[in-house]
């Protein structure tokens, strides 16, 4: 298989958020992951403690320069995801802009990370540019609810509209990720799925990120068959998911909470789950 | 079945395109089931192979920032440290720091050094120094060349004996396993071949130490590979892990590991290159997501003869 992502998320030191999650299910799965690093942080800002440095938007230009010099800016797939900084968002545009000029066949998956659960934990001026600029160059998009709600500026009573309308905005693939309609609901032009999945009681960082990158690698594999995609795509989160509820409370002890370090997901551990997932879920086509 | 759990911290630049440092080392120690901490010490769009390369680089201060991030959350637990090529003294002083505190946390943590001191990668002499003096002495694996193991040492390698004093002299200096990755030696095989010469040093129940020595020809080949020298201390790594005692086992397995990732490297570059072709540094950046079942499960494709001396 000859495919290249070019993936623009953070880096941590320990742990799977960001490029960390995506990269290594990615290459597991026989993709060649180009990623540039947006930041540099010891552990995800879960933890008590976060300590490290971010890049700036010239210097995203600057690492994309890199790769053009060197004529080697030619992509299958970008990625991308949370992202704080409304100039470095918009030099992402530019740069897929530019790499779909060159490939016009490229697939944008993008995961317009803002909040959730009716809060925001990004600036509020990110979402301008990602209604604006970055959802018409988007080929699949990843939102939750809330954040497809923040993009359409409506509240989402109908999965159809919301979908309908996120669709003429760019994207051809559409997949809802949570919502209090208690299943995420996925679009794909003229094809529509819902898939229910058991809720998790637990919080974990970098879920997001993995779902992303292996809704990437799926809808490669099942390009015209959404359900397939999001059939394996939800089934690998089951599995990392309960790999990692189990390694937790085993860490924290009996009837203990478990931390924000010990709830990192088991990626590596999960490696013959992402190469081949036993599917545990059943999308209905609607 | 009972999961590994070792904890490597790879200290290493980031490439966005290609596999050299981190982007060398973590997939293939990930495939293998260690959990890699990884800090870049730099962000380059790919390797300085390349006719153009640009990116940034991380301080000796910002590096402290980010072992204090990972210290404040109590999570610098490490079975492994795992660092290749730096340019920087005072970034390398700050390494040497650190493997000292997380040894201090953690009295059996094995140090990889991957001792990157050729000129032929803008490595500045004022390095020497700070590799003899501070990180070999802290090192428990080192992976030199011929010309780095002359250097570290100041003794020349013209026989086998030669690269076997050498190698006694660097266990003196610290590292309890040392393995010449590659020598001008004749090898018994002929001039298409090269060797490389392991050691390691290992304490006795009643006290005494013993030293296992290994021979290996290594099959040479006909293109200048970047990236190969981080695969190779980590893969080392990784396999004396699974062979603690037993460094003919290790080495055979990371040269079969380097040797099929080579070559399914060059027969794709060729492909690329197409016939009479030089392939360029793009087309010969390793097959690593290729070779991720070489990787896992090696076949071993050459014998080390353990040296009776």
């Amino acid at each position: 298989m000859e495919c290249r992502v070019l993936s623009i998320q953070s880096h941590v030191v320990r742990g799977y958020v960001g490029n960390k999650s995506a990269t290594f299910p990615l290459q597991v799965l026989g993709f060649e992951v180009d990623s540039i690093n947006s930041v540099q942080f010891s552990n995800h800002t879960g933890y008590t403690h976060w300590k490290g440095q971010v890049l700036t938007a010239e210097e995203l230009n600057v690492l994309y320069e890199g790769i053009k010099l060197n004529n080697v800016n030619h992509y299958d797939y970008i990625l991308t995801g949370y992202t704080r900084d409304t100039s470095f968002l918009e030099t992402v545009v530019d740069i897929v802009q530019e790499l779909k000029r060159l490939n016009p066949k490229l697939v944008y998956v993008c995961d317009p990370v803002m909040g959730d659960q009716g809060s925001m934990y990004v600036p509020e001026n990110i979402l301008p540019v990602y209604r604006d600029q970055v959802v018409a160059v988007a080929d699949i998009l990843t939102p939750n609810q809330f954040e497809a709600e923040l993009l359409t500026g409506r509240t989402i009573s109908t999965e159809k509209d919301a979908l309908d309308l996120l669709h003429q905005m760019g994207p051809d693939t559409v997949v809802l990720t949570s919502t209090d309609l208690t299943s995420p609901h996925g679009d794909q032009f003229l094809a529509r799925i819902r898939i229910e999945m058991p809720k998790v009681d637990a919080v974990f960082v970098g879920t997001g990120d993995l779902f992303t990158a292996m809704l990437l690698a799926w809808s490669h594999h099942h390009p015209n068959d959404l359900k397939a995609a999001c059939e394996k795509t939800v089934s690998v989160l089951h599995h990392v998911i309960k790999r990692t509820i189990t390694y937790a409370n085993e860490m924290a002890g009996p009837g203990k909470r478990p931390n924000p370090a010990q709830l990192e997901l088991r990626m590596v551990q999960s490696k013959k789950d992402i190469e081949d997932p036993d599917i545990v879920v059943e999308a209905t086509i609607l | 079945m009972h999961e590994m759990e070792c904890r490597v911290l790879s200290i290493q630049s980031h490439v966005v395109r290609g596999y050299v440092g981190n982007k060398s080392a973590s997939f293939p120690l990930q495939v293998l089931g260690f959990e890699v901490d990884s800090i870049n010490s730099v962000q380059f769009s790919n390797h300085t192979g390349y006719s153009h390369w640009k990116g940034q680089v991380l301080t000796a201060d910002e590096l402290h920032v980010l072992y204090e991030g990972i210290k404040l959350n109590n999570v610098h637990h490490y079975d492994y440290v795992l660092t290749g090529y730096t340019r920087d003294t005072s970034f390398l002083e700050m390494v040497v720091d650190i493997v000292q505190e997380l040894k201090r946390a953690n009295p059996n943590l094995v140090y990889g050094v991957y001792p990157s001191l050729s000129p032929l990668c803008y490595v500045p002499e004022n390095l020497h120094p700070v590799y003899k003096n501070k990180v070999v002495p802290v090192a428990d694996i080192i992976t030199p060349n011929q010309f780095e193991a002359e250097l570290l040492t100041g003794k020349n390698i013209s026989t086998e004996k030669d690269a076997v004093e050498v190698m006694d002299l660097l266990h003196k200096m610290g590292p309890d396993t040392v393995v010449i990755t590659s020598s001008d030696l004749p090898s018994r095989l002929g001039d298409r071949f090269l060797v490389s010469l392991g050691s390691q040093r290992t304490l006795m129940p009643d006290g005494t130490k013993s030293t296992q020595r290994v021979r290996m020809e290594i099959p040479k080949v006909d293109a200048v590979f970047v990236g190969t020298g981080d695969l190779f201390a980590a893969m080392l790594l990784a396999w004396t892990h699974h062979y603690p005692n037993d460094l003919k086992t290790a080495c055979e397995k990371t040269f079969s590991v380097m040797h099929h990732v080579i070559k399914r490297t060059i027969s794709y570059a060729h492909e690329l290159a197409g016939p009479g072709r030089k392939p360029s540094p793009p087309q010969l950046e390793l097959r690593m997501v290729q070779s991720k079942a070489d990787i896992e499960d090696p076949a071993i494709v050459m014998e080390a003869t353990v040296l009776t001396l």
